[in-house]
Formats: structure tokens, C-alpha cells, sequence
């Protein structure tokens, strides 16, 4: 098959799944699991072969044409999206397979699966955009499918809250987006993404305004502060869709997109961009210690590690001169060279990658948890699981030390290369990271320790079990992705990689020496350490026993957001609407409507007549006035 | 045989043919084909239209003297890429309601019937004439079913209701028909054919003074049909109280008489005057509909009040768009017509739907819907999020061309009109959640126990599906309209100058 065909074949697959599933097997849970997965199937071949068989390529077609405006579907097939197809095809597989597991007794599976399948299509479509509008396009199809999924146990309240907030909140994102495209568009003439790096290299202006605002798109999808508070709230879905889409692929989206316009950047943006994250993962790594719910803990811990994407992309990985043409009035060119800025591309990639291995490790072994003790998911009512649940223990234990950064791990080399970046770059930010980098290992070794030792605490737990291997399978297989996912090769062969990403690869910034191994392992073992010290495997938080202030003070911090947004919907946002509506009833309904109806009184007999109630008469006025016209125009009068 | 006569003619022919007396069960069956013929026609016309022969950007002409030649009046029918896709949406959207009113168990229902096959003959022939006398005649023939049909059939104050539809809409045509007679007289061409007058005013061309005055007039007297804000507040009221099949044709495709009427006559005809009140034209739009009406649409508690409301702020994106004076912004506002025509009509059929099971339109009173009826809150959540504007809907590629378009004249309305795409998925996902998702409330809880909620029946499902069908089909494959619609607005509209950029130039 032909390249553009086989990319076509993995889009468009997902979409058929989902169609067929909607229309024909809405009753048959079974067959919808089995369709969907087995297309989950072929779409990571197609994806592997496009990512490893040396498919590079660009194809569009012109999808709506009107005046001077052309919008075209496109793909762009480079290694930045042929890696981000290989983790998006591949997680998406595990997340098939696990799922057929985990929902095998929902009633509601066909819808389930249909959901997943619209997804795949969705983010497949944002892998391969080349252009803004397109990416847009399917920006928005992601979002339909993650309010899709959130909303999968739609007959609970806090289900139906969740989904709803999580699109509306994302559109308040998107509508950033949509003006930076629309600016874009206007300034440059195009939102193509291989035809804007030759306007801006021919020496086109460059505002900080376009890349900020699109970049509000990301600070949605990728739940960035202040647009953070609908993923902990997106818990409310089923726990595979929590892996997929709100851990390891959908939310990453928003770095994918960053790194698709760096062309567009300048250092002010990228300044605003690295605080944004920067803080984002500092804020949700407090809040993570206080959680008491797994899933919400593997929320606040996602938003962090995004956090440390976004701040990586912001610290920029190196500074480039390009030379250019410069043109005169007079029409003579003349050489010259620019200064560009170039983003973190390669540090940012590098750990949504690792990220997706381990965060969807993380989040399916949740599932598994949560599925062994019958739905519970207070880690505190768990404990004594590592004996019960042998296989989910040990691959857990491997997330949650790839995550903390232990050496030779894949989460050691990406965040190093993070850190390793903003220690050339910012003190300030480093010094941040590197605290939100120890907080890390403190809550996930709390997390791993209450939940998986000393006794167990509720009935759900004395009878756990290890899940099926269904479940089991796609955990070892992220487990082994999740060691081996940090030898990217860039000097020569990546170990799984091959030599597919290069171009992705060859950007990463790689700290030399000892020092990186023992600055690792100190923040390893401060971190461990200290939840060690503080957490003991029992009922109660050891921190609010302990520290009830610290406790009191991270609750409240965690709270301020939701509760502020709250306060604005309903003392605000709601109220302006009440006042609004009740100056449109009354002074509108009351009072012009009646003035108008006596001015037309005063000026038509016609509409007099209406006035005194009967409709009929409005028939006779329209008889009489046709009768009148053919009469005139017959020459009678 | 001319088609479209053929497809204004026969539900009128049978509309008569119902009130001589035929007998119930024919008369029914021969309302089908009367409903069914003008969408089918609309079809084929659509898959000839290409290959057709054009005079000035019509197809499919033909001319019958009425006896009116001397006033300059003939019954020309035609199509061009404007018409084309609102006399097949009109068609559909006439389908999906027939079909809806034959299988509700309205009272009187032949009566009901035969007003709402005159109604589809009079809009058939809205978009079908090329003779801007019969244009406006065919919007009156059908205009006067609408307020019979809300004063009978309608639900609570039908009475205020309709009295205040027919002042608003009356006086709203009146002004259009000054309008219009302006145009004839000043015009000197002494005829009310489209070409013949286009020809005209290319040649002579109108005083600035008059192209202004007669703008305004149009103006105002199309934007009440359409609802332009602050002459709206007939329409909550009258969709609120309209029975189903009513408010699907009135919000669907009658309403779009007055933008049709801007962009098929006024802007064309009136380019002047069209430059002197488009920024009026573009903040009413903006400011007044999209905001103003999009804020109070979140204070509604009334489901088809809240669905009024909707259909009144999109108008808002409309008039955004036929302001920017552009092929991209008039070919955007062409196909938001079509798609909100079918988004509208599916949401007020669903929410009729949704009134038979819970016996109420306060959304407050509903919730968990979905465990009885999942077909039909599949449905109304695809219908919301059609009107929202999600891509895969026909009603996206309106609202981004014209924001595109609107983006180089207005910036900062533009921007305004995008955070209304935020407000709409507020009060729409607001909607579908209370209706359908969480727990059901006490009161509906009552109302389950007595009589338990089924899910859309077939005779409700095949309508909504016509309709759903349409908005993805659009929504995946807009060049199936803009092909034609490009085609044709760029020889009415002047070429746009194609300007690079002054950003690109520079270095």
C-alpha cells in the first residue's frame, strides 16, 4: 500500500468501527468490544509500518472552497508525527485490550467501545493535521470524545457535572485557539505548517500574540493552569479511559500542538509558556499529596508531569541563526541571518513519550486495583495488595519508580533532560522543578505503600484478586515499554526506536557525568524518604495526623480553584444571566412590543385590525390585496 | 415537465384536494407524496444542477405569465448556487416535519395537514422564484398557515403568541415590501426579475442616497422576519407556543426568507448601501444576538424556550456574516442557513419528543432521561452539539467561514462572536444534562411511575434521522454545497480583491 493510503487506512478504520457499532451493534456489548479492539489492532500495525517502515510524506486535499478562502485536509507525515502515531496506536491497543477486561460486565459496553473508537479516529486526526484549521477540527472531535467517555456512567450526578465541565471548559481554551488561528491566518496568509516556516524564514513579523493564543488551546487540552480543573473532575470516566485519553494521549495533545508551531515562537511567548507550566506542575504536585482517591492522585500527577512538557517546551532547547534573504524596497536581496528561537521540542517529546508508557502503566494498574477490590478507590481502604495482586504490584512498582526518576528507568532520562535544560536556561525554574521533582517520588511512593502494603482495610480488599490476562497483559507490556522507553539513541540506534524519530531525537539536550546519577537518586530518596517517615500503611492520612496545617493548607490550596470557579458560575455568570433575561422579558415583552403595535395601529388599518385579535382577518387583507393586484394589472380599474 | 413547478404546485394541488373532501385515509396517504415530492425534486434538480445551463448564475429557467406582464410581474422559477441548497434543505426540512405531523395525534388532524402542505408549497416557491414579486408572495402564502396554526394548534398562550408573530412578521414584511417597491421604481427597469433588474443597476446604478434609504428599510424589514435583535421577541414566544411541525418550517426555512432576501436582492442590488449599515448591521448581530440573546439563553428554564432563544442567537452569526460584504462571508452565511435549518428543526421536533414523555417543558423537572430513551438522547445530544457548532456537523463550516471572513473587516466583533461559541456549549450541554443525564427529579419521578418513558418510536426516529443525516452529510462533505455556492456568488459579488498580506511583505 501507498503511503497516504496506509495513513488513511489507520484515520479512517477507527471511524468505520465506530459507525458500524453506532448503527448495528448497539445491543451487542460483545461484538462492539471485539470489533473495536481488533481495530485497535490493525490500526497499530498500519501505524508501526508508517512509523517504521520509512514513510515520510505530505499529502492534502482542498476540502471547502469559497472566494479567496481555501481550507485543505491534509497530512504531514514527518517523525514528530510518526512518533506521537506510534504512542498514540500503541497505548491505544493496551487500552482495547485492557478494556475488554474491565468493562466486560457493563451493560453499556457497546457505547463504551464506540467511544473509543471515535476517539482513536479523533487524536489519529490531530497526529496527522497539516494544517491549523484541520488540527482544529479534530481538537474539537477529541474533546467530543473525552465528554463522551467522562459521561460513560451518565445517570450519576457527578458524571454528568464532570463531562460538561470538561467540554465547556476546554471550548473556553479552544475559543483562544480558534482567534490565534483566525490572527494567524490573517498576519501570514496561511495556517499550513509546511508553508509557514517559509514565510517566517523569508522574513515575515512575528508577534508574541499568535503562539500565546494558541497556545490557550494547549493550556485546555493539556489542562494547564488556570483551565486545570476539569481533568481531576474527568476521574469520573471509566479508569482505561482515564489511561488513553486523560494520561496519556488526548492530554498531551496540547504539547504535540506546541511543537508542530514552533516556528511561530518567540522568546516573550516561550518566557509565558515555561512559567505557565513551570507552575502548573508545582500546584498539582501539592495537591497530589493530599488526595485520598487513587484515580484523583494520578490526575493531580498527570497535570504536573504536562506541566513539566509545557515548561520544558518554554525553556527552549537551543538558540539558532538561520540565514535568510533579506529583500530591499529597490528588489535586491541581500544575505543575512535571524535569530530563531527553537522550543524544547526534543525535551518535551521525549517525556510525553516516557510519560505515556508509565502514566497509562500507572492508571490501567489502578484499574486493575480498583477492578480486584470491587470498585473501591480510597487508597486508604485498600493495603495488602502486593500478595493478592502479584502481577499488578510488580508492574506498578515499575511505574511509580520510572515516574520518581530512578536511574536507567525511562522517566530518569526525560526528566533529566528537562532539568538539565532549565539548569542552563533558568535557575529560578530549575530550582522549582526540582522540588516539584521530589514531591513526585514523595507522593507516588505514598500512593504505592498505602495502597499496596499492611493490611487490608475493607471488604473490597480482603477479597481482592488479580485481574484477568486481558488486564494483565497490556500492564507487562507498559511495564517493559516503561524501562526500556529512555534509550532514545540519539548518537545511533534507539533501543525500541530504531531510527524512525531521529529528528524528534537529535534535539534532546543529554546532561554529561556522575552528577546527573546522584542528583537523580537524592531526589529519589528524599522524596521516598520522607513518605516513608510520614506515611504509615493504616486507615488515616499520615500527613493530617502529623502536619495538620501542611494538611489543612494543600486541601485549601487544591479548593481555591474550584471553589473561585464555582462562585463565578453561580454568583456571576448566572446572575448576569437572570438580570439579563429579566430585562429582556420585561422591558422588550413589555414595553416596545406595545408601543410598536400602537405605532403600526396608528399607521395600518391592516394592522389594526389584527390587533383586535382575529388571525382571519389577516387572510382576507392577503385575498383582497391579491384580487386587487390581478384586477389592476388586467386593466379593470 | 418543469420540476419545480412540480415541486411549489403539488402540495398546494393537494392541500386543495383536503379540504374538497377526499377521504381521510386517501388524503393522508396523498399528503405523503405531497411532503415527499418536493424533497425528492430538490434532489434530482441538485444532481442536475451542474451540468444545467446558466443564465446569469440560474439554472432550470422558465417563465409563466400570470397575467401581471404589464406590472413587470411574471412567475419565473429558477435555481442558482444561492437557491439551490436552501430549496433542497427546505424540501428535507418539509419531508422531516410532514412526516413528524402525520404520526402526532394532533387534533383535526387533516386541517392541520393541509395547512402545513400549503405552508411547504409557499416555501418551495420562495426559493424557487427568481421574480422578486413572487418571492415575496410565496413567504406570505406561507406565512399566513404559520399564525393560523400557531393560534389553533398552539400550546400555552397560543393567543398572545400568535397575535404578536403576526404584528411583528407583518410589519417586518411590510417594510421589505416598501423595499422592494423602491427598488422597482427607482430602479427604472419597471420589472420585478432578478436578472433583469441586476442588469439594470449595473448599467444605471442608484443614487448612493437611495441605495441607502432602501438598504435600511431592507434592512430592518427582513432582519424582523429573521429575528434581529432588538426585534426578537416574537420568536421565543411564537417557537415556545408553535406546535412542532410549525416551529421545525417557521425556524428551519421560513425564517431564512429574510436573509435570502438580503443576499439574493438587497446586497447585490444595494452594494452602497450595504457598506454604509454594515457596521450597524454586524454589532446588532453580534452584540445584540450572540451576546445579549446568548446570556439570557442561560437563564432559560423552558427547554423550547431555550431552543427559541438558540435559533435567535445563531441568527446573530448570520448577520455577522452577510455584513462582511465578501464571497466568504455571504458563501458562510449560505451554509449556516442550510445547516441551522436542519439543526433547528431536529431540536424542536426532539424537544416536542421529550415533552410527550416527560409532560413538560421545564428542565428542571426532568433528569435521567437516557435510561428509558438512550435513541433519543443520542439524538438531542447530536442535535446540540450540531447547533454548538462541532466539526462533523454541517453548522461548523458556517460559523468558521464566517468568522474567517469577519476576521479581516470586524476583529473585534469577530472575537465577541467566538466567545459565543463558548456560550452556546454552556447553556447546550446545560440542556442535555438536565434533561437527560444525572437522576431523574421527583416530579419526573412521579411522572415514570405513572407512565413509564418509551424510547423514539420509528415514526418519531425517521424524521429526526432525515435531519441528522443531513447535518453530518454536510458536515463531512461541505463541497457538496459550496462548489455551487462559490460558483455563484462570485459572479453576483464583485470580486474581493485578493490582497497578500502587509506583514508577509515586510520583513
Amino acid at each position: 500500500m501507498e503511503s497516504t493510503q496506509l495513513a488513511l487506512f489507520a484515520l479512517l478504520m477507527p471511524l468505520l468501527s465506530a459507525t458500524v457499532i453506532a448503527l448495528f451493534l448497539r445491543r451487542a456489548g460483545a461484538l462492539a468490544s471485539y470489533l473495536s479492539t481488533a481495530t485497535a489492532a490493525v490500526v497499530m500495525v498500519a501505524a508501526l509500518m508508517l512509523a517504521y517502515g520509512g514513510h515520510r510524506f505530505d499529502a492534502s486535499a482542498d476540502w471547502l472552497t469559497l472566494g479567496d478562502f481555501t481550507l485543505t485536509l491534509g497530512i504531514k507525515f514527518d517523525d514528530l508525527a510518526a512518533l506521537m502515531l506510534s504512542i498514540v496506536a500503541v497505548i491505544g491497543f493496551c487500552v482495547h485490550l485492557f478494556s475488554l477486561g474491565y468493562m466486560h460486565d457493563d451493560g453499556y459496553r457497546a457505547r463504551f467501545f464506540g467511544g473509543l473508537s471515535i476517539f482513536m479516529f479523533s487524536m489519529i486526526g490531530i497526529v496527522l493535521a497539516d494544517n491549523l484549521f484541520m488540527m482544529f477540527i479534530f481538537w474539537e472531535l477529541v474533546g467530543f470524545s473525552s465528554y463522551l467517555l467522562i459521561n460513560h456512567y451518565c445517570l450519576k450526578q457527578s458524571a454528568a457535572d464532570a463531562s460538561k465541565k470538561a467540554f465547556i471548559v476546554n471550548r473556553v481554551g479552544d475559543f483562544g485557539f480558534l482567534i490565534g488561528i483566525l490572527m494567524c491566518y490573517a498576519a501570514y496568509g496561511t495556517v499550513n505548517l509546511n508553508e509557514l516556516p517559509d514565510i517566517i524564514a523569508g522574513g515575515a513579523m512575528m508577534s508574541a500574540a499568535i503562539p500565546l493564543l494558541l497556545f490557550c488551546g494547549a493550556v485546555g487540552k493539556s489542562a494547564q493552569m488556570p483551565l486545570h480543573v476539569w481533568l481531576p473532575d474527568a476521574m469520573e470516566g471509566p479508569t482505561p479511559v482515564s489511561a488513553l485519553i486523560h494520561a496519556a494521549t488526548m492530554v498531551a495533545a496540547g504539547i504535540y500542538m506546541l511543537c508542530r508551531i514552533e516556528v511561530l515562537m518567540v522568546a516573550d511567548a516561550l518566557n509565558v509558556i515555561m512559567w505557565v507550566g513551570t507552575v502548573t506542575a508545582l500546584y498539582a504536585a501539592l495537591c497530589a499529596v493530599v488526595q485520598s482517591d487513587i484515580k484523583k492522585v494520578l490526575a493531580y500527577s498527570t497535570l504536573s508531569q504536562l506541566g513539566y512538557m509545557v515548561a520544558a517546551f518554554g525553556l527552549g532547547s537551543y538558540q539558532a541563526t538561520v540565514p535568510v534573504e533579506i529583500g530591499h524596497g529597490d528588489g535586491t536581496m541581500q544575505a543575512g541571518e535571524i535569530w530563531i528561537m527553537v522550543g524544547g521540542v526534543g525535551a518535551a517529546m521525549f517525556h510525553l513519550t516516557t510519560h505515556a508508557f508509565f502514566k497509562a502503566l500507572l492508571f490501567l494498574g489502578s484499574g486493575s486495583v480498583i477492578h480486584g477490590c470491587h470498585q473501591e478507590q480510597n487508597i486508604f481502604k485498600m493495603g495488602g495488595l502486593a500478595k493478592k495482586m502479584p502481577i499488578t504490584f510488580a508492574t506498578m512498582t515499575i511505574g511509580v519508580l520510572a515516574i520518581a526518576g530512578l536511574p536507567f528507568l525511562s522517566g530518569f532520562y526525560s526528566k533529566d533532560a528537562i532539568l538539565h535544560l532549565a539548569q542552563q536556561q533558568n535557575p529560578t525554574v530549575f530550582g522549582l522543578l526540582i522540588f516539584t521533582a521530589v514531591l513526585t517520588s514523595f507522593y507516588m511512593i505514598r500512593l504505592w505503600r498505602i495502597t499496596f502494603f499492611g493490611a487490608a482495610r475493607s471488604d473490597g480488599a480482603e477479597q481482592a484478586h488479580e485481574s484477568g490476562f486481558t488486564m494483565t497483559l497490556p500492564l507487562i507490556a507498559l511495564a517493559v515499554l516503561s524501562i526500556v522507553g529512555g534509550y532514545t539513541g540519539a548518537h545511533g540506534e534507539g533501543l525500541i526506536y530504531g531510527t524512525a524519530f531521529t529528528q524528534v531525537w537529535e534535539q534532546i539536550p543529554h546532561p554529561e557525568g556522575i552528577g546527573v546519577f546522584i542528583k537523580s537518586l537524592v531526589i529519589l530518596a528524599v522524596g521516598a524518604g520522607l513518605a516513608f517517615a510520614l506515611y504509615k500503611p493504616g486507615a488515616s492520612d499520615g500527613l493530617a495526623t502529623k502536619v495538620p496545617a501542611a494538611f489543612m493548607g494543600l486541601t485549601l490550596l487544591k479548593e481555591s480553584f474550584d471553589k473561585g470557579y464555582d462562585y463565578y458560575v453561580a454568583k456571576v455568570q448566572d446572575r448576569f444571566a437572570m438580570v439579563l433575561n429579566f430585562l429582556e422579558q420585561i422591558l422588550l415583552a413589555g414595553l416596545i412590543i406595545r408601543g410598536l403595535a400602537g405605532v403600526v395601529g396608528l399607521f395600518g388599518l391592516g394592522a389594526r385590525a389584527l390587533h383586535t385579535g382575529s388571525l382571519h382577518t389577516y387572510v382576507y387583507w392577503f385575498l383582497l390585496g391579491v384580487v386587487l393586484l390581478w384586477g389592476f394589472a388586467g386593466g379593470l380599474f | 415537465m418543469d420540476l419545480l413547478l412540480i415541486a411549489i404546485v403539488a402540495p398546494l394541488v393537494l392541500a386543495l384536494a383536503m379540504v374538497l373532501g377526499l377521504p381521510k385515509a386517501l388524503a393522508r396517504n396523498l399528503a405523503y407524496l405531497g411532503f415527499a415530492l418536493p424533497a425528492v425534486i430538490g434532489i434530482i434538480l441538485w444532481c442536475q444542477f451542474d451540468a444545467a445551463a446558466k443564465e446569469s448564475t440560474y439554472a432550470f429557467l422558465t417563465t409563466y405569465d400570470t397575467g401581471l406582464t404589464g406590472l413587470g410581474i411574471n412567475l419565473t422559477l429558477g435555481l442558482n448556487g444561492i437557491s439551490l441548497p436552501l430549496f433542497v434543505m427546505a424540501g428535507i426540512v418539509g419531508l422531516a416535519a410532514g412526516l413528524y405531523a402525520l404520526q402526532s395525534a394532533a387534533e383535526r388532524l387533516n386541517h392541520y395537514v393541509t395547512l402545513l402542505l400549503v405552508m411547504q408549497g409557499g416555501l418551495m416557491g420562495v426559493f424557487a422564484s427568481v421574480d422578486v414579486f413572487f418571492f415575496y408572495f410565496f413567504h406570505e402564502l406561507a406565512l399566513i398557515p404559520t399564525f393560523i396554526m400557531v393560534g389553533i394548534w398552539g400550546g400555552r398562550d397560543r393567543n398572545y403568541a400568535a397575535m404578536k408573530m403576526t404584528i411583528y412578521l407583518t410589519v417586518g414584511a411590510m417594510l421589505s415590501l416598501i423595499g422592494l417597491i423602491a427598488i422597482y421604481y427607482t430602479s427604472g427597469a419597471q420589472t420585478f426579475d432578478m436578472i433583469a433588474l441586476r442588469e439594470a443597476i449595473a448599467a444605471e446604478g442608484l443614487s448612493t442616497v437611495a441605495q441607502r434609504n432602501i438598504f435600511g428599510l431592507l434592512m430592518f424589514g427582513f432582519g424582523i422576519l429573521v429575528s434581529l435583535w432588538p426585534l426578537h421577541t416574537w420568536a421565543p414566544l411564537g417557537y415556545g407556543a408553535a406546535p412542532s411541525s410549525v416551529a421545525m418550517l417557521h425556524a428551519g426555512v421560513l425564517k431564512k426568507f429574510g436573509l435570502y432576501g438580503l443576499i439574493q436582492v438587497a446586497l447585490p442590488l444595494l452594494p452602497e448601501g450595504a457598506a454604509h449599515w454594515a457596521l450597524i448591521l454586524a454589532t446588532l448581530g453580534v452584540v445584540g444576538n450572540v451576546l445579549i440573546i446568548g446570556v439570557v439563553a442561560m437563564a432559560q428554564r423552558d427547554l423550547k424556550q431555550l431552543v427559541g432563544y438558540s435559533s435567535v442567537m445563531h441568527m446573530g452569526y448570520a448577520f455577522l456574516g452577510v455584513a462582511c460584504l465578501s464571497v466568504v462571508g455571504v458563501g458562510g452565511v449560505v451554509f449556516m442557513m442550510v445547516a441551522h435549518g436542519f439543526s433547528a428543526a431536529l431540536l424542536f421536533l426532539l424537544a416536542t419528543s421529550i415533552h410527550h414523555r416527560t409532560q413538560t417543558f421545564d428542565l428542571d423537572e426532568m433528569g435521567g432521561l437516557v435510561k428509558s430513551a438512550p435513541v433519543l438522547s443520542a439524538f438531542f445530544v447530536a442535535a446540540t452539539l450540531a447547533s454548538i457548532g462541532l466539526p462533523g456537523f454541517a453548522n461548523f463550516w458556517g460559523e468558521l467561514t464566517i468568522f474567517v471572513a469577519a476576521w479581516q473587516v470586524f476583529p473585534t466583533l469577530t472575537v465577541i462572536a467566538i466567545a459565543g461559541v463558548v456560550i452556546s456549549a454552556i447553556y447546550g450541554l446545560r440542556a442535555a444534562a438536565k434533561v437527560f443525564f444525572g437522576p431523574p427529579t421527583e416530579a419526573f419521578a412521579k411522572v415514570l411511575q405513572e407512565q413509564p418513558a418509551t424510547d423514539l418510536t420509528w415514526s418519531e426516529r425517521l424524521p429526526a434521522l432525515l435531519l441528522l443525516v443531513a447535518l453530518l452529510a454536510f458536515g463531512f462533505w461541505p463541497k457538496l454545497m459550496t462548489d455551487s455556492i462559490n460558483e455563484s456568488v462570485a459572479e453576483i459579488y464583485p470580486a474581493v480583491e485578493t490582497t497578500v498580506p502587509a506583514d508577509v511583505a515586510r520583513n
